[in-house]
């Protein structure tokens, strides 16, 4: 039990709200459901609920070990109600992976637990700074893989995700900010700096994740320069599980329902 | 000055948009019960019942004025000292008020040094502490 009650809500069973966010895979003019992320809001109705309040106070407290424990939980719980082939990404913090040396098991127990095989999972690596990319983190990197689990890493360009955080990790997907996606079909700059990751994304055998897409036109620019999966309100919103099976976007979800 | 009824002293003269405030005390009856009246004075309100709590909201949420207990555990008996630091950091043009039931000139020296604009001591009648808030608000939009 933690020390406070705002906590104790956020990581009590049911506290968490899960929606899930389509990434598109586009080739052509063809569009297909590559994956869905899942996101995490707070408790309803609480100050907690907004995310940007959820982990910043999660990361004053230091907590972010117990909170992505119950991500993981929530996260997979609704997702055990989708079709049994659409791959799932879960967001993880650098911290975890370094300071919890039992949360792959945990990872595996939880995936089993809602039949979910763990080769349907991507972990996106969050919040990565120098701390928390010692021997523990390398070695949690090395258990997912293990196991089949995919990494991404998130913020690519920003913050913390320099070049020594792509080496150390070696990612299976490069996920790009909306900051530099936004806007980006006139932006010369934007988007020398995206055709670079692009091309730094291929040397690597991973893939480009654009994030944040809101126009047709940045997306199409982005086409140009070899990116192909794309995440953002031009394609679809987050949307809650009843939300998806109402779209009809997702093949045979009412046949597993 | 113009006349305002009882609910409308939350709002903001000209645009009539709310004031939104920011209450911060661990003992929950006491931030409940002013987060009650608050809002029937028409304040948009958050509440938060520790300092991380409060530091999460400051974050991403822009405050007009913001009420903190000074001592709010039993540990960490500066909580307040720090949220009315980060408040002015966050919050620039905030009014801070410090209330405390541990109150010494020392105590509020070295609030008003860290940025409080004003320094009460607990119990405060909540009809004293929404007139002084409006004062506050008030002295600033002028």
């Amino acid at each position: 039990m933690s020390s406070s009650p705002a906590l104790d809500a956020i990581l009590a069973p049911g506290g968490l709200q899960v929606a899930f966010q389509p990434i598109v895979e586009v080739r052509g003019q063809a569009r297909h459901i590559h994956s869905l992320e899942c996101l995490i809001r707070g408790p309803r109705g609480t100050n907690m609920e907004p995310p940007a309040v959820l982990f910043e106070y999660v990361r004053r407290k230091r907590e972010e070990t117990a909170l992505d424990r119950a991500c993981v939980a929530s996260a997979l719980k609704a997702a055990s109600g989708l079709p049994a082939e659409v791959p799932l990404s879960l967001n993880v913090h650098a911290a975890t992976l370094e300071r919890d040396p039992e949360f792959v098991l945990y990872l595996t127990d939880e995936a089993a637990a809602d039949a979910i095989a763990p080769g349907r999972l991507t972990v996106e690596i969050v919040e990565h700074a120098p701390l928390w990319s010692g021997p523990a983190f390398r070695e949690a990197l090395s258990a997912l893989r293990d196991i089949g689990v995919g990494i991404a890493l998130d913020d690519i360009g920003l913050g913390q995700s320099n070049y020594r955080m792509m080496i150390d990790c070696k990612p299976d997907y490069f996920k790009v900010d909306g900051y530099l996606v936004r806007g980006c079909r006139a932006d010369f700059y934007r988007m020398a700096v995206l055709e670079s990751v692009a091309s730094l994304a291929r040397r690597f055998g991973a893939r480009v994740v654009a994030e944040g897409v809101e126009e047709e036109d940045d997306l199409a620019a982005l086409v140009a320069v070899g990116v192909d999966l794309f995440q953002g309100h031009v394609l679809y919103p987050p949307l809650t599980l009843e939300a998806l099976k109402e779209s009809g976007i997702l093949p045979r979800l009412d046949a597993t329902a | 000055m113009a006349q305002r009824t009882e609910a409308a002293s939350g709002l903001q003269g000209r645009s009539a948009m709310p004031h939104r405030l920011l209450l911060v005390d661990d003992e929950t009856p006491i931030l409940f019960a002013m987060a009650n009246y608050f809002r029937a004075k028409g304040y948009v309100v958050d509440a938060a019942r520790e300092r991380e709590e409060a530091e999460a909201l400051l974050t991403n949420v822009s405050y007009a004025a913001i009420i903190v207990d000074l001592r709010m555990t039993a540990v960490h008996g500066a909580d307040g000292l720090e949220v009315v630091v980060y408040a002015r950091e966050r919050c620039p043009s905030a009014r801070i008020i410090v209330l405390t039931a541990y109150g010494s000139p020392a105590a509020e020296a070295e609030a008003r040094a860290r940025g409080a604009d004003a320094f009460l001591h607990k119990p405060q009648p909540l009809a004293d502490l929404a007139q002084l808030l409006e004062a506050l608000l008030g002295k600033h939009e002028s």
